[in-house]
C-alpha cells in the first residue's frame, strides 16, 4: 500500500533543444539542473538525492556539479527509464532516503552521431545481431512491424497515423522551445518518404541534443518554495520483458492495464479526470497502442479515436501539447513530464490547456510506466 | 561487404543444420519448450538441460515491414522482413521468397527455403506453403 505523504515537482529546467555540438551530455544535464534549481529557488547544496539518466557516469557528473548527494543512482539511456526515475525519486522521498531529489537527463545524441539501426543497434536487450543478415534492425522497424499488424487486425490507416503526427506538429507550432514548428497537411505526410514501411519520416521522433531536469520534494516542503507544487499523485509500472525481442501479441496492453490501474488507484482519480495526456511518442503507432492500453479508447479503436480529433488542443484529451518527441524534442519522456508540470502550473501560454488539474504521462514499451500529476495534493 | 552471422557461436548447431536443409532449435530437456537463439537456461522452466532438436520447417507469418532506408551494405532497398512463428513456437525474423509484399497476410502459412550465401553460411528464408499440404 502507498505510504502517506505527498511528493511534488517543485522545479523544472531544460536546455535549448536542437544541435548543440559544443555541449556533451554531462553539460547538457548540468545546464538543465541549474535551470531547475533556479526555477525552484533551491541551491545545489540542497540536493540530497540524485538520479542521472543517459548521462554516462554519475561520479563524473557529481564532480562537474560539485555535488555530494546522500543517495545517487544512474540509469541507462532508454526512454522507458524516465518514468522509472520519477517513480523511484518519489519513493526515495516517501521513504525518507532523501528530501530534495534531482532527476537529471542529458542527451547529445544528435551531435554525438547516434544511429538507431545498423551494425551498432542494441535496441531492447541488444541481442538482435542474429537478425542483421536478414536486414532486420532498429526500433523503427520493430514499431513498423507492430503498426503493420495493427493495420491488418483493426484496419488502422496511414491517415490515422498521419493525424497523430500532424496534431503534435500543430501543438509544436505554439511552443517556442520546439525544434520543428512548421505545420504540415495530411498530403505532406503522405509525401514524406518511407523509412520502414508502413512508417514514414513523419512517424519517427526527432534526434536532437538537449537536457531536462526535475526537482522533487515532499508536499510539505514544497509549500515553502518558489513555484506552485505539482503533485506526483500516482505512479504505476509493469513489464513485458520475457521474450521481448519480438513485438508483443497484445501491443503491451496487459502491462499498460496494470500500470494504469496502479497509478489511478494511488492518485484516487480516473481517466475522466484527466485534462491532458503526455504519451511517449517515439513513433506514431506507440501513441495509438497507448490510448488502447491505458483505456482511453477500446481495443483496436485508437486509429479512429485519433482521427476524430480528440488529441488536439481544445478537444477532450489534448495530447503532447508541447509537440512531443515527434516535433518538440527527443528528450526520451523527460520533456513530456516537464510539459505536464507546466500545464498544471498554467504557464504554457498559447498552448495552455484550460483549467488543467490533472495530466497523465504514459510510456508503452517492454517497461511500461504511468504517472498521474495533479494540482492538489489529494 | 555483406554482414554475415556468427555461425560458430552458441547457435552453431542451428547454422550447421541449415547447411543440410534442416531447422534445429534448442529444446528444453525438462519441459520440452523450444527456444532460439541459444540460452543456457530454459526461460520457461529454468532447467539447464537441452538438446538441438530438428523441428518442422513450417510456420506462419505474424507481421512484416519494408525497409526503404539502407542500414547494411550488400542489402538493396527496398526489401521486406517478415516475422515468422514456426509451428514449434519459436519466432524468427526472416525474408520472404517468391511472394510480393502486397500478397503477405497475417497467418499466411510458410515453409523454409535454405539459401546458401557463402560456403559456410546458409540463411533461413520462407516461401508461401502450397495449399493442401
Amino acid at each position: 500500500m502507498a505510504r502517506s505523504g505527498s511528493v511534488a515537482v517543485v522545479g523544472v529546467g531544460h536546455t535549448r533543444y536542437g544541435k548543440l555540438p559544443e555541449y556533451d551530455a554531462y553539460e547538457l544535464g548540468f545546464w538543465a539542473l541549474k535551470e531547475a534549481l533556479a526555477d525552484s529557488c533551491l541551491r545545489f547544496e540542497d540536493i540530497d538525492g540524485l538520479i542521472v539518466n543517459r548521462i554516462p557516469d554519475y561520479q563524473r557528473f557529481c564532480e562537474i556539479a560539485g555535488l555530494n548527494p546522500s543517495y545517487v543512482s544512474i540509469t541507462p539511456g532508454q526512454g522507458r527509464f524516465c518514468g522509472i526515475c520519477i517513480a523511484t525519486g518519489a519513493a526515495l522521498i516517501r521513504d525518507g532516503l532523501a528530501t530534495i531529489v534531482a532527476l537529471v537527463y542529458g542527451n547529445n545524441g544528435r551531435s554525438g552521431g547516434d544511429r538507431y539501426g545498423g551494425a551498432s543497434d542494441t535496441y531492447g536487450s541488444g541481442g538482435s545481431g542474429q537478425w542483421f543478415p536478414y536486414g532486420m534492425t532498429s526500433p523503427g522497424a520493430f514499431h513498423a512491424m507492430m503498426a503493420r499488424r495493427h493495420m491488418e487486425l483493426y484496419g488502422t490507416t496511414a491517415d490515422q497515423l498521419g493525424t497523430v503526427s500532424k496534431t503534435f506538429r500543430d501543438h509544436a507550432a505554439l511552443n517556442p522551445s520546439a525544434v520543428m514548428r512548421n505545420p504540415f497537411t495530411l498530403a505532406d505526410y503522405h509525401a514524406s518518404r518511407y523509412i520502414c514501411e508502413p512508417l514514414r519520416l513523419l512517424d519517427y521522433c526527432l534526434i536532437n541534443d538537449g537536457g531536462v531536469a526535475l526537482i522533487l520534494t515532499s508536499g510539505e516542503r514544497a509549500r515553502d518554495l518558489a513555484q506552485p507544487p505539482v503533485h506526483v499523485r500516482g505512479c504505476g509500472m509493469a513489464t513485458a520483458l520475457a521474450a521481448s525481442s519480438f513485438p508483443p501479441d497484445d501491443f503491451w496492453r496487459e502491462p499498460m492495464r496494470k500500470a494504469a490501474a496502479t497509478s489511478f488507484r494511488a492518485a484516487g482519480v480516473s481517466r475522466n479526470d484527466m485534462s491532458a495526456l503526455m504519451i511517449y511518442d517515439n513513433f506514431t503507432p506507440t501513441v495509438l497502442f497507448s490510448l488502447e492500453g491505458f483505456g482511453y479508447c477500446g481495443e483496436g479503436e485508437s486509429g479512429s479515436f485519433a482521427a476524430e480529433g480528440h488529441l488536439a488542443l481544445g478537444a477532450r484529451y489534448p495530447t503532447n501539447t508541447s509537440g512531443g518527441h515527434l516535433s518538440e524534442s527527443y528528450m526520451q519522456g523527460w520533456a513530456l513530464n516537464l510539459e505536464a508540470v507546466l500545464q498544471i502550473r498554467g504557464t504554457c501560454g498559447e498552448r495552455q490547456v484550460k483549467d488543467c488539474a490533472f495530466a497523465h504521462y504514459m510510456a508503452a514499451a517492454p517497461v511500461v510506466t504511468s504517472i498521474i500529476y495533479g494540482r492538489d495534493p489529494s | 561487404m555483406r554482414l554475415l552471422p556468427t555461425v560458430d557461436g552458441p547457435d552453431q548447431p542451428f547454422w550447421r543444420a541449415l547447411r543440410h536443409g534442416e531447422v534445429r532449435v534448442q529444446r528444453c530437456g525438462n519441459c520440452g519448450a523450444c527456444r532460439f537463439p541459444a540460452t543456457r537456461f530454459c526461460p520457461q522452466c529454468r532447467s539447464e538441460t537441452s538438446e538441438w532438436h530438428a523441428v518442422a520447417p513450417t510456420g506462419i507469418i505474424e507481421t512484416w515491414c519494408i525497409f526503404h532506408r539502407a542500414y547494411f551494405d550488400g542489402l538493396d532497398v527496398p526489401y521486406t522482413v517478415i516475422q515468422v512463428r514456426l509451428d514449434c513456437g519459436v519466432r524468427l525474423f526472416s525474408n520472404p521468397v517468391g511472394v510480393e509484399a502486397a500478397a503477405l497476410r497475417i497467418g499466411l502459412p510458410v515453409e523454409a527455403v535454405f539459401e546458401d550465401i557463402t560456403s559456410d553460411v546458409t540463411l533461413l528464408k520462407f516461401k508461401p506453403r502450397k495449399a493442401h499440404q
